[in-house]
Formats: structure tokens, C-alpha cells, sequence
């Protein structure tokens, strides 16, 4: 039976049950490769189908997850639940799925040597690691992910849909005695060359961290990596869901479309067609088509991302983004300036380089009042030259502050995907001026 | 459940196949979720997750496999492709993965619920959200209430790990888990916000134990309270009074992760990081004082972090992680044993049938001492005591953290007085552990979902602690 078949099936044996009913399923084919001390630690392989059931009925909502092969089970839990929807009241976001569309298919984002090396992935992580060794690390951590993913959508409504895309993500750190550093990339398509820089970049750091200088909290002017970059946005991407307004998740929640969040050079895109990414999806999991849009645009903050019934409470159209109860964004893209990282060095007076950070926290989402830690080299900048290094250091700001302090962009983009970076994101770097670095008192 | 003959037959087609090693591991975990929005229902979740994950050791590299095709055809091709795959990386193997030779179990357990999960309907849960939005907002007199989030997960995990060295080990265990976000505000004064979090293994009986809607309400209450009044801490160096709440975490970020095994060996390095720890520290090398005794135990009963055999059929038991200071016994799985000449002291854990065994937590907490808040208190002529928290963090070795205090206290006198305001404890976890001073008597255990390995996977784990007092520390204040 096809995906297709296997949806109509579920709708045409629920739809005595239920009012409205969204099905979907996805099937993944996945390789992971984790390296550690320059040789695997382990290879792992998945061959999963996730069968995911959106149910509602008199305005009440159920969800239904499934990672089990049998569609009888999954009819028999979905029947349970229906004898239970009576006692469920109704919900505050009602579900009315969209009437179907025609969703322009996404030409490209599938690349059959992503399966072809997943039996034998030994070229591609020695492309990263020996690139690593060459270019002056002298222990290399990382992964190499490769996966093909088919996704159906079917809805009550009438749309159905597939779409089958690749994705490959590596990230490699390196380390020379008391330093490490670290680079990632994410793209829908195998490409030795780009393995190879992931390497050779992840060791390139190393180099600059010539000597151990000593560091005061304070307010400093930083540049602020792709890999930093990606992290951060994918938060603040992340809060621009309608879901996370409503659950008080969000320092957008104080600001009306259209009033200044970020400094006028910096514009965030939600790229859902953009195919060499991996978070590529031509329409959402209710059936409507993606596009590409900004959620700030120059400094200004332009819209939440939507699904169908996010977007009826703050009087919007779906913008393509459902998730069912929670819209998410696809990928990522920072518009690029017109520095680069040397030149953001050559003029900084006193300030830090952030190679790569991690544990973003917040401590109030309504504020966007977050820390997160340096992890790898932080670089002191003096009169335009980089003169030593730093232990971990830490920022801790509101996203708003930041977005709002960002001076400069490279013009090079980067695109990264990684374990922080979960969101892919295709990020410059990033200059801000007079950011509050902190670290242990003692 | 699975019959374990088919997990013998995939451990046998493995070990046919060339595996030096194999391990079949069957896991079902089944929950019901429940979120509402402000007292009403957002919607509800069933999750079903079904399958067996392989691991097999092949010329000395691992492959782990897993998949949710049960029939035979599919699980066949499951072990094959871990065992080839396995066999096609073996060439970069600079040294051989091992395993030690530790005692495995046979056996078969279960927690029992006093009152079982599906003896709490939906309507029972719906009730409950209904409640606390209403005592909260109920109580607050000068601030608002924007938003509160409730959420009740009743989660079953059951296990079936199978060896080639012989473990046939079956289990059940029953979790449940309430949590609550809300944000209060007070226009001149901005917002405040918390989670509130509390988790178990059994079932509905801890619901009352656990008295939810008055535990939310109080803290709503002194947060207004904090909101509305409170002051910035001191700048100069004062004693602090770390609140269980916070000495859970901290022992659970600085004694559990620096002490798992495979950070200190740099198995993690590139996702969760490493470790402060080097392997000839351990035994040796004093992180703290003689108050600083840090215990991991996976058979602490009703532990959300509870099971007493782990995911490679070796028997849990209690681990000291520090004793009255000094480094003394890392979490360990048969990989990483075998590389410290030692045996696995039982952590490796799967939080689903897709994701392979890695060294993990369950309960962990700091040696409750003997002196009751007061006398924490009494000799304090300034200080301000930390009860609860919202952001923190740590770097990936471990080393350098960060807790910022949301119900927080000035302490005068030896007594609590204004309410502080986002109080920052930014320290090392040396510094930490060598400046207590003091150390509470009651213990008490908080429930957490921990992140580790890649693809990540999220184990519920208890951390917990007494409340322990700090000498001069220089307390900062969040932005």
C-alpha cells in the first residue's frame, strides 16, 4: 500500500469520528557517523515510520504520534481517543483545517548520493577528519548525518501531497592542546568539497589562538560566528510562533507588527523553498503551500509565523508554518551585509570573537532575558588584531538588545546545521556592538 | 510486550553474521499528554512509540540499528545493515571498542502504581489545569496573570534487552509528570516568570503528595511579592543560602555530567562536551570541601529517574560521584569500564528503542548534612538566600556555570527579609563545592528531563539535595 492509499484509509475509516482529520507520515532512512578522538564511535541506522494524526471534533483537539507499523493499531488508538473526545472540552485553538490548494512542487533537495554513501560513509568522514589533521588540529569530534526523508500529508479536507528530500549534516570539532574549535554545515546534497571545509575551518581556528589573555566582565563589542548566529536565531525564530506568543514564550509577544526589534541591517527569512537547505518543505503539515518570508525585515519586526488556527486568533492567514498546535519555522536565512570577518577584526577597537556557543537559557521569555556560554575559542580583539584568547566566557542579554546592537553582517553566508543549530541556517557573521560578557566570580 | 525468543534470534543472526557482540533491545513507551492554556484545553496528545534498536560490535566498531517494521523480513535487514555497516567502518578503527566483563542480569521487574495512570481521565487532568489557573489568579492581588500553561504526561516504558552475553532483563515503569509556566505582571514592574516542574516514577498517588495546586499557588504568591518589591542584591561579598531546588541542579550539572564516563574520554565532545575530570583525577583530586559528598542512585524509589538493571543488563546500584570532596567514581557503561579497568556500575540508558545506550544519570543528589534552615541562617549578617530559578547554564566541560535566582531573599541578621531580584550565582565548580559552609538536613528531589547524545535524547532523572550555605560569594544580578 502507498503512503497515499495508507492516508486515504485512515481518513475514510475516522471520518464517522471525526470532523476534521490530518494525517501525516513520514518514513526515514537515516545514517549517523559519530566520530571521537579522529575515528568512529559509533555508526547508527534507522529505517522508522512516524504516522502523526491531527483529530478534532466539536472544536475539541487530539494529537496522535505514532512510531509503530501496524494501521490497525493506529485506527484502534484513534477510535479510543474519539469515544474520548466527550470529555475533552473545547479547544481554545479549534481546529477548521484549510481548504486545499495546489502547492507548487520544489524543484531539487534530493540527492541520490546521500543513500549511496550511507552504506559506506568512509570517504566523507575521512574527507573531514584528515582535512582537520592537514590543516593543524590534533584530535578531531564530530558527525556526519546522511538521511533521505519521504513526507506525506493528507487531510479531510481533500489535499494529499508527498515530498521526498536529502539532507547531509556534518560537524566537526578540533583540538590542540587547551583550544578547540568548531565548524558545521548543513545542505540537502552530498559534496566532498564542502566536507572537506568543514574540516579544514573547524582546524583553521586554532591558529589564531596565540596566547592566553585574561578577561573582565563587561560590555564589549563582539563578532559573533554563523555557528553563534544560528544558535540565537534559532531561539528568536523559535518565538515567533503565534503558539509561543499565546504560551508566554516570547519577547515578541510585547511588540505589534511593524515596531523596530533588531538594528536596521539585520533581516531574518523563513525559507521553506529554498532546496539546499535541509528544512526545505513545499507545504505544511495542514496542506498549505510554503513561501519564503521575512519575520524581521530591516530591523522591523514583520509577522508571526502562523498555521491555520494560530493565525485565527491574531487575525492572520496561515503563513505555511503548521505544525499543528505549534508553527515552526523551516530554515533559516540572515540576509548577508557587505563586511567580512577580517574586516570586522581590522576595525574593532576592544572587543571578542565568539567562535561557537551553547545551553541557551532564559530566564524570562517575555523579557527575552537569556545567557549562553562560549563554548571553543573566544578571541581578544585590540586596535584591529586578534592578541590572545580567553577561557568560556558568557553572554548574557535580551534578544532584543542584541538584535538591536547588531552593527555589521559579512557578506559571506554560511549554512549551518548542527546540534545546536537544529533550525538549518544560513548565517553571516554577525557584529554587535556592547554586549554584557560575563563569567564565574569565582 | 515482545517474545524474547525473537530477540535471541536477532542477538543469533548477528553473532552468525560475524558480530564479536549483539544486543537486541525491544521498547515501548506509550503516554498521555494533556495542555491547557489559562484554564483552557489547548488539546491533548497519545504518543506510541514501538521497536527494537541492535547493537552489535563488528571488528572492533560499533553499529546500533533500530527500526518500528516488527516483521521478520525488516528486522533481519535491520541487523544485517548494523552488522555491515558496522564491518565498513572497521578499517578507521585505531583502537577496538571493548566491552567489560560485567555481571549481566536475568530478570524481570515492575514498578506498581498505588492508583494506576489510566485511573486519571481526561476529564480528571482537565479538572486539575481548571483548578490551579483559577487558585493562582485567585491569589494574586496587584499582579496580573497573562498566561499559565499547565501539562500532565502519564508516559509507561517497558524494556526487553537481550545479549550475547547472556542478559535477559524485562521491565516496566510507569512516570508521571506535571509541569506549570506562568508569567505574572505588574505594568511599573515588568514581568515575572516561572516553571514549575514535578515528576516520578509511579502513578497517580503522587498526585497528592505532591499537593500541586497549593505548592503553585504559594510560589505565585511570593513571586508577586518578589515582583512587586524585590531589591537588587549586594554588591559585596556575602555568605548565600543555595536553595535544594538549585543544589539539585547544580550537583546534576557539575558532579553527574563531569562524571559520566564517556565526556571524560571525549566520546561527547562534539555535542554535550567533555569533562573538567581527567581519568588520573579520579581518586586523587579534591574538588571540594569535606561537605561535598554527591551521590548518583538509579534504585532511589519512586526516583523519576528509577530502574534497577540498565539498557546493557547490568544491575544499577548507588555510585558516589564525590566523597567529602574528592573525584571518587564515574558513571560507567561496559565500553568505558573496560577502558578504566573497571566494571560498568550499570548507567547506560535508551530513552526510546531508536536511540543507543550511553551513559546516563537517573537520580542524583548532594549528602543531605545536619543543620535545620535556621541555624543555615543564624550566623548570616548579610546574605541572600536563592530558593528557586529560571535560567542557567554551564560550559560543556562542566567547569563554568551560571544560576540566576527568581524567589529570592535578603538575608539580615540572620533573618529573611525583602525580596531580591534576579540574583546571579556565577561560579566554578570548584569554587563552588570548596565554599560551602554549611549543609541542610532535609532532602528534597526535583524532577528534570535530561539532553545528552546525538540524535539527542531527553531521560527523566531526578536531582535533588538539601538547601547548603555558601562563604563569600559575590552575587551578581541578571540585566
Amino acid at each position: 500500500m502507498s503512503y497515499e492509499e495508507f492516508t486515504r484509509k485512515i481518513i475514510s475509516e475516522l471520518k464517522d469520528k471525526f470532523e476534521n482529520i490530518a494525517v501525516r507520515v513520514v518514513d526515514r532512512n537515516s545514517m549517523m557517523l559519530k566520530i571521537w578522538n579522529n575515528q568512529p564511535g559509533v555508526l547508527q541506522t534507522w529505517r522508522d515510520i512516524q504516522v502523526s494524526l491531527l483529530l478534532s471534533k466539536q472544536k475539541r483537539v487530539a494529537v496522535l504520534e505514532l512510531r509503530a507499523s501496524s494501521p490497525d493499531e493506529l485506527l484502534a488508538v484513534a477510535r479510543r481517543v474519539g469515544d474520548l473526545m466527550p470529555k475533552v472540552e473545547e479547544s481554545e485553538l479549534p481546529i477548521e483545517l484549510p481548504e486545499p490548494g495546489k502547492p507548487a512542487p520544489l524543484e531539487g533537495g534530493y540527492d541520490k548520493k546521500v543513500l549511496e554513501y550511507s552504506s559506506d560513509p568512509k570517504l566523507l568522514v575521512e574527507a573531514m577528519v584528515s582535512s582537520a589533521l592537514s590543516a593543524g588540529a590534533e584530535r578531531t569530534a564530530g558527525t556526519l548525518e546522511l538521511e533521505e526523508v519521504s513526507t506525506t500529508i493528507a487531510t479531510s479536507k481533500g489535499f494529499e501531497g508527498t515530498y521526498k528530500k536529502t539532507g547531509v549534516v556534518a560537524h566537526l570539532r578540533s583540538f590542540k592542546d587547551d583550544v578547540s574549535s568548531h565548524w558545521a554545515w548543513g545542505s540537502t546534497a552530498v559534496d566532498v568539497k564542502k566536507l572537506e571545509e568543514v574540516g579544514a575551518k573547524s582546524a583553521s581556528f586554532l591558529s589564531l589562538a596565540k596566547s592566553k589573555t585574561s578577561f573582565e566582565p563587561g560590555k564589549y563589542d563582539v563578532i559573533l560566528s554563523p555557528l553563534v548566529a544560528g544558535n540565537l536565531l534559532n531561539y528568536v525564530a523559535s518565538m515567533s510562533s503565534g503558539m509561543s506568543v499565546l504560551l508566554g514564550m516570547s519577547f515578541l509577544s510585547r511588540r505589534k507588527v511593524g515596531e523596530v526589534v533588531a538594528s536596521e541591517v539585520f533581516t531574518l527569512v523563513d525559507a521553506p523553498r529554498d532546496t539546499s537547505l535541509p528544512g526545505l518543505a513545499p507545504f505544511d503539515d495542514e496542506g498549505v503551500e510554503t513561501y519564503n518570508k521575512p519575520i524581521i525585515n530591516r530591523g522591523k519586526f514583520v509577522s508571526l509565523i502562523h498555521n491555520t488556527a494560530t493565525g485565527k486568533v491574531f487575525n492572520a492567514k496561515s503563513t505555511g508554518n503548521a505544525g499543528w498546535i505549534n508553527p515552526r519555522p523551516w530554515n533559516l536565512i540572515v540576509e548577508p551585509g557587505i563586511s567580512s570577518f577580517d574586516k570586522m577584526v581590522s576595525e574593532m577597537r576592544r572587543g571578542y570573537f565568539i567562535l561557537n556557543n551553547w545551553y541557551t537559557r532564559l530566564q524570562n521569555y517575555v523579557e527575552g532575558q537569556f545567557s549562553t556560554v562560549a563554548r571553543d575559542l573566544v578571541l581578544e580583539i585590540r586596535d584591529g588584531s586578534i592578541v590572545g584568547y580567553v577561557d568560556r566566557v558568557r553572554i548574557a542579554e535580551r534578544f532584543e538588545n542584541l538584535l538591536k546592537s547588531v552593527k555589521e553582517l559579512s557578506k559571506e553566508v554560511y549554512d549551518i546545521t548542527w546540534w545546536e543549530v537544529r533550525i538549518p541556517t544560513r548565517a553571516p557573521y554577525i557584529l554587535a556592538e556592547n554586549i554584557n560578557l560575563t563569567k564565574p566570580s569565582i | 510486550m515482545i517474545d524474547e525468543v525473537l530477540l535471541e534470534k536477532i542477538v543469533d543472526i548477528a553473532r552468525n553474521q560475524g558480530a564479536t557482540y549483539a544486543e537486541a533491545r525491544f521498547q515501548e513507551d506509550i503516554s498521555e499528554s494533556l495542555i491547557m492554556r489559562n484554564g483552557r484545553v489547548l488539546g491533548v496528545n497519545t504518543t506510541v512509540s514501538r521497536g527494537i534498536g541492535v547493537r552489535v560490535l563488528v571488528g572492533g566498531a560499533l553499529g546500533f540499528a533500530a527500526t518500528n517494521r516488527l516483521d521478520q523480513e525488516s528486522l533481519i535487514s535491520t541487523v544485517s545493515e548494523a552488522v555491515s555497516r558496522a564491518r565498513a567502518i572497521s578499517s578507521l578503527m585505531k583502537s577496538s571498542i571493548e566491552l567489560d566483563e560485567s555481571r549481566v542480569g536475568r530478570a524481570s521487574y515492575e514498578v506498581v502504581p498505588k492508583v494506576k495512570l489510566e485511573d486519571y481521565g481526561v476529564e480528571d487532568r482537565i479538572g486539575l489545569g481548571k483548578e490551579i489557573y483559577s487558585a493562582v489568579g485567585g491569589s494574586l492581588r496587584q499582579a496580573k496573570l497573562p498566561v499559565l500553561t499547565f501539562g500532565i504526561d502519564t508516559h509507561i516504558q517497558r524494556k526487553v534487552v537481550v545479549n550475547s552475553d547472556g542478559a535477559l532483563v524485562r521491565s516496566a515503569i510507569p512516570r508521571i509528570y506535571v509541569w506549570v509556566n506562568f508569567v505574572e505582571s505588574i505594568p511599573e514592574k515588568g514581568t515575572i516568570q516561572r516553571r514549575v516542574d514535578f515528576g516520578a516514577s509511579g502513578g497517580i498517588e503522587w498526585l497528592k503528595e505532591w499537593r500541586v495546586v497549593d505548592e503553585v499557588v504559594e510560589e505565585a504568591k511570593n513571586l508577586e511579592n518578589v515582583l512587586a518589591s524585590g531589591v537588587e542584591p549586594p554588591r559585596e561579598e556575602v555568605d548565600v543560602i543555595v536553595g535544594s531546588e538549585i543544589v539539585g541542579l547544580i550537583v546534576h550539572e557539575s558532579a553527574g555530567h563531569p562524571m559520566e564516563a564517556d565526556r571524560i574520554l571525549g566520546r561527547e565532545a562534539a555535542q554535550a562536551g567533555e569533562s573538567y575530570v581527567k581519568p588520573e583525577m579520579i581518586g586523587r583530586y579534591s574538588v571540594g570541601n569535606k561537605y561535598a559528598t554527591v551521590i548518583e542512585d538509579p534504585t532511589v524509589p519512586g526516583g523519576y529517574g528509577f530502574y534497577l538493571y540498565d539498557d546493557e543488563g547490568v544491575p544499577a546500584r548507588p555510585r558516589y560521584l564525590y566523597k567529602e570532596g574528592l573525584i571518587y567514581e564515574p558513571l560507567h557503561n561496559r565500553h568505558t569500564a573496560k577502558i578504566f579497568g573497571t566494571s560498568s556500575n550499570g548507567a547506560a540508558r535508551a530513552m526510546t528503542y531508536a536511540r543507543e545506550p550511553i551513559i546516563r544519570m537517573s537520580n542524583t543528589y548532594f549528602k543531605p548534612g545536619d543543620m535545620s534552615f535556621d541555624e543555615l541562617l543564624e550566623d548570616i549578617k548579610l546574605g541572600v538566600y536563592m530558593k528557586s530559578y529560571m535560567e542557567w547554564n554551564i560550559d560543556d566541560i562542566r567547569w563554568n556555570q551560571r544560576y540566576v535566582g527568581l524567589e529570592s531573599y535578603l538575608i539580615v541578621n540572620g533573618e529573611i527579609t525583602k525580596p531580591v531580584r534576579n540574583p546571579v550565582l556565577e561560579v566554578t565548580t570548584g569554587g563552588f563545592y570548596s565554599r560551602i559552609s554549611g549543609v541542610g538536613k532535609v532532602l528534597r528531589f526535583y524532577p528534570g528531563t535530561c539532553g545528552k547524545g546525538e540524535p539527542s535524547q531527553g531521560v527523566p532523572v531526578w536531582y535533588g539535595g538539601p538547601d547548603i550555605k555558601l562563604s563569600k560569594i559575590k552575587v551578581g544580578v541578571a540585566l
